[in-house]
């Protein structure tokens, strides 16, 4: 199990170095809010968004179609480079606040 | 405060369906003792390793976040898919009684490693998605009322305690075959959902990588789009694909893990039932 977890980190730290020069964009959350809640992006390629909790409460980005879950805590920011996407509507939640509205990645 | 309890359910639903349905399980075991100790001391275990993630994500959220952390949730979830299939190869090898087991001396040390592994998986399980209801209430306690918190927490654990007996009078009522086959069933999806997670989540990884085009289309490309039938960005399809590893568009990368999975899921579970039904014609 530690042989394994040493591994693990070795792996993330490879991570870390790289992801340079991808199209890039910012998503705030705050309690359940986005900004912006509309993200329109170039189909068929890579891209990061950055994810920044500037709310009071921690939050649950997620995603299941662009293979996203993220726990933040107030404060915290985090990216994920999403897989190129075809053309569509890949909508996203704060899964801690379901009760408001969700957010839209649109993919042309 | 329905939300809330909507929240804490649904983050507890997989933990408590492993337990509760390992506990029912060992219930029907003779000499199930020290299994039982090992499946306890495997809650207590993952209450705890819940709690200490949840301050690691308050305190250290940035490197939970960050690539590390990522590469470390992926293994922890699918260290938790296989110990499933581990413990369902176990189960339906001995479904009838553990002795079994117990009168064979060199199953002895086997028989110990399977202790460890019922003791972590209800650990990773509770600790998976525990820290995730921990942060969740503790956003809730953030926000002010601290009633709202002692309310969700107690209507959640409540709910929770009511699917575990509610599960418990199952094999009951449902007959101990039938209860079986179904807990079986259960555990097949959660673990392929939980394998699900973990690609995602090491795919994320990958694709930050400067890999080759193939690669991304590998870990990236939709092999075929099934959101027309289930669509896993609305509600509840989410909610579907949480359970069972569903997705509406998967990689070729997730085709093959799940794949991999249901197969060797098939394997584990029907030779052992091919060698109970020889020994029942032998007896």
């Amino acid at each position: 199990m530690r042989k394994s977890l040493t591994w693990l980190m070795v792996l993330g730290l490879v991570g870390t170095a790289q992801a340079g020069g991808l199209p890039t964009y910012q998503i705030d959350v705050s309690d359940g809010v986005f900004t912006p809640a509309r993200l329109e992006v170039p189909a068929g390629q890579r891209f990061k968004i950055i994810v920044r909790n500037v709310g009071q409460g921690p939050i649950e980005f997620e995603s299941t179609p662009l293979r996203v879950e993220k726990v933040l805590s107030p404060g915290a920011q985090s990216f994920v480079v999403v897989h190129p996407l075809k053309p569509g509507r890949y909508p996203f939640f704060d899964e801690f606040r379901m009760d408001l509205p969700e957010g839209e990645i649109i993919a042309r | 405060m329905g939300q809330a309890l909507f929240i804490v359910w649904r983050e507890s639903i997989e933990a408590l369906l492993v337990v509760g349905i390992l506990y029912a399980w060992l219930q029907r075991q003779p000499d199930n003792r020290l299994a039982l100790r090992h499946l306890w001391a495997g809650v207590a275990l993952g209450l705890t390793a819940a709690a200490a993630l949840g301050a690691v994500m308050l305190l250290a959220g940035d490197w939970l976040n960050g690539s590390a952390g990522e590469w470390f949730q992926a293994g922890m979830t699918l260290c938790a898919a296989l110990l499933i299939l581990h413990m369902l190869a176990w189960m339906a090898r001995h479904g009838r009684s553990l002795r079994g087991e117990l009168e064979d001396q060199a199953g002895a040390a086997l028989r110990e490693g399977r202790y460890l592994g019922l003791m972590l998986l209800a650990a990773l399980a509770i600790a998976r998605e525990g820290s995730e209801t921990v942060i969740f209430l503790y956003g809730i306690g953030a926000r002010g009322d601290p009633s709202d918190l002692i309310l969700g927490a107690l209507s959640g654990l409540g709910l929770g305690l009511l699917c575990f007996h509610l599960l418990q009078r199952g094999s009951r009522v449902l007959g101990w075959q039938l209860f079986f086959r179904v807990s079986e069933v259960l555990l097949l999806l959660l673990g392929s959902a939980m394998l699900m997670a973990a690609m995602d989540r090491a795919s994320g990884q990958l694709m930050a990588l400067e890999l080759s085009d193939y690669a991304y289309g590998l870990l990236g490309d939709a092999l075929w789009d099934s959101s027309a039938l289930l669509d896993d960005g609305s509600r509840a399809g989410m909610l579907i694909a949480s359970l069972t590893g569903y997705r509406a568009m998967p990689s070729a990368f997730a085709v093959t893990g799940m794949a991999l999975y249901w197969s060797l899921a098939w394997w584990l579970l029907r030779r052992p039932r091919r060698g109970l039904a020889l020994a029942q014609a032998h007896a």
